[in-house]
């Protein structure tokens, strides 16, 4: 089976382990994520305002390319594309005016034809997640996950639908499907800070701060996350919050489908974890994941 | 005055905004409200009475991440995060300073890459925002351990498709 897949910018840079190890998972899971040709920027940030027609141009053409390469689904990985698309596409389906403006203005033919997955979703509702954990060849045994949504993966749930607003538990699934043991912490939907690190960083390392710590207090050894801006802030915060807090351990910061990749017995060699501030190898060896 | 920044911000935001009855359900969720001049649930309040120029002013409209936990609280289903946007669009509209001018050096020089590549290229994005921020200094070492650990590429990759973006940017601008 393959899926058309909307990597993203950052996919091809900096969370290029985020996109790697996707790939590669796919194919052992039986799936191949087919990446859309001539792709461009998504926009990485939903337009909110309903005069803003340009912004949503770019989203709306990625939208129309997808189905006039043949498809109806388009796969996402990372939680920000995954956002714009998905809430663009509602726009599409159910904002008859905004829907002509904007395709008026891109000269496209669309109307929402094109359901917007993300991988996770892909897992559970076309794989299915006891099929997924029958294909486990390492399981993540002893090891305590706490899964981090954070914002765009989420919310608003009206548009997006992936799963509740309060307590969503797909992400918690996953883990249990994999193996390993997910801990409840109550910061798991709270942002990190989002884009304010690059301008306001101690904004960034106390929303992160409080969310590092919330996942330690319920036990977690590391924290898995489908966004690489959340990725970002949660890993690489944590020197500064060391420095106003020197109690503070460090927690590493994984990309879901490394975790994945792992469980699926890929080499941890491939997946990058160099790249990691706070690295998670020791924490893996010590658990048997990695020898 | 007091009404047309109200129908305004409605018009622009969809949002049922005189329906706030000041449960303060935004501000007790908010992330970002340690940041905020003015809460959330003060914002919609002020926008109810018109105070336009303390509003395009303040800083909360530019701290607002659009983190939309507010907008999926809220009994009266209003979601702040439109409502923030359509300020924001009327301060740089009306050519007001904005109280937190990185916040948009930031946005621009993110469209620019747009622009340029098609795509986002992290290290020239970043360097124009520095040269538009005149902040050079700040987070320089963090810029730094990235690009070590290899993920800031130097070599920017332009979608395939530059002609149509171009126009795209083009007819817009008209």
């Amino acid at each position: 089976m393959k899926y058309p897949y909307f990597p993203g910018c950052t996919l091809y840079t900096k969370a290029k382990k985020l996109d790697d190890a996707g790939r590669e998972c796919s194919l052992k899971l039986g799936f191949e994520l087919d990446e859309l040709k001539d792709w461009t920027c998504c926009g990485a940030t939903f337009p909110l305002v309903n005069d803003q027609h340009i912004t949503m141009s770019g989203p709306t053409r990625i939208l129309a390319d997808t189905k006039e390469q043949g498809n109806d689904k388009l796969v996402a990985l990372c939680s920000v594309c995954y956002n714009v698309l998905k809430r663009t596409n509602h726009v599409m389906l159910n904002d008859e005016e905004r829907r002509a403006k904007v395709t008026d203005f891109i000269e496209r033919d669309y109307h929402g034809e094109v359901e917007v997955l993300h991988y996770l979703q892909v897992l559970r509702d076309e794989i299915g997640f006891d099929a997924l954990k029958e294909k486990v060849v390492k399981p993540l045994a002893g090891l305590k996950v706490a899964c981090y949504y954070g914002c765009l993966l989420l919310r608003p749930v009206k548009e997006i639908g992936l799963d509740v607003m309060e307590n969503p538990t797909i992400f918690e699934d996953f883990i249990r499907a994999l193996g390993g043991e997910p801990v409840e912490f109550p910061y798991k939907i709270e942002c990190c800070g989002a884009f304010q690190a690059v301008h306001s960083m101690d904004t960034a390392t106390r929303c992160s701060r409080d969310i590092l710590n919330s996942a330690k207090d319920s036990g977690a050894d590391l924290v898995i996350t489908t966004c690489p801006l959340c990725q970002f802030n949660l890993d690489d915060r944590q020197p500064e919050i060391q420095k106003s807090d020197p109690g503070f351990s460090s927690i590493p910061i994984l990309y879901f489908t490394q975790l994945l990749a792992l469980a699926l017995d890929l080499s941890a060699e491939e997946l990058g974890f160099e790249r990691n501030l706070i690295d998670p190898l020791p924490l893996l060896r010590e658990k048997g994941i990695v020898s | 005055m007091a009404e047309n920044l109200l129908q305004k911000v409605v018009a622009e935001s969809g949002q049922p905004i005189d329906l706030c009855y000041q449960c303060r359900k935004c501000s007790v969720g908010c992330p970002m409200v340690e940041e905020f001049d003015f809460p959330p649930n003060m914002v919609m309040r002020m926008v109810q009475l018109g105070m336009k120029d303390e509003l395009l002013k303040s800083k909360a409209i530019w701290m607002c991440i659009s983190c939309e936990t507010c907008g999926s609280r809220c009994p009266n289903e209003i979601r702040i995060a439109p409502v923030m946007d359509s300020l924001r669009a009327q301060c740089l509209e009306e050519g007001i300073a904005p109280a937190d001018p990185v916040t948009v050096a930031l946005h621009s020089a993110f469209i620019e890459s747009i622009k340029t590549f098609g795509r986002v290229h992290e290290a020239t994005m970043l360097m124009n925002y520095k040269w538009k921020s005149k902040n050079f200094t700040s987070d320089l070492d963090v810029g730094i351990k990235l690009f070590l650990k290899g993920k800031i590429p130097l070599m920017p990759k332009k979608s395939e498709n530059m002609a149509k973006i171009k126009e795209i940017f083009q007819e817009a601008g008209k």
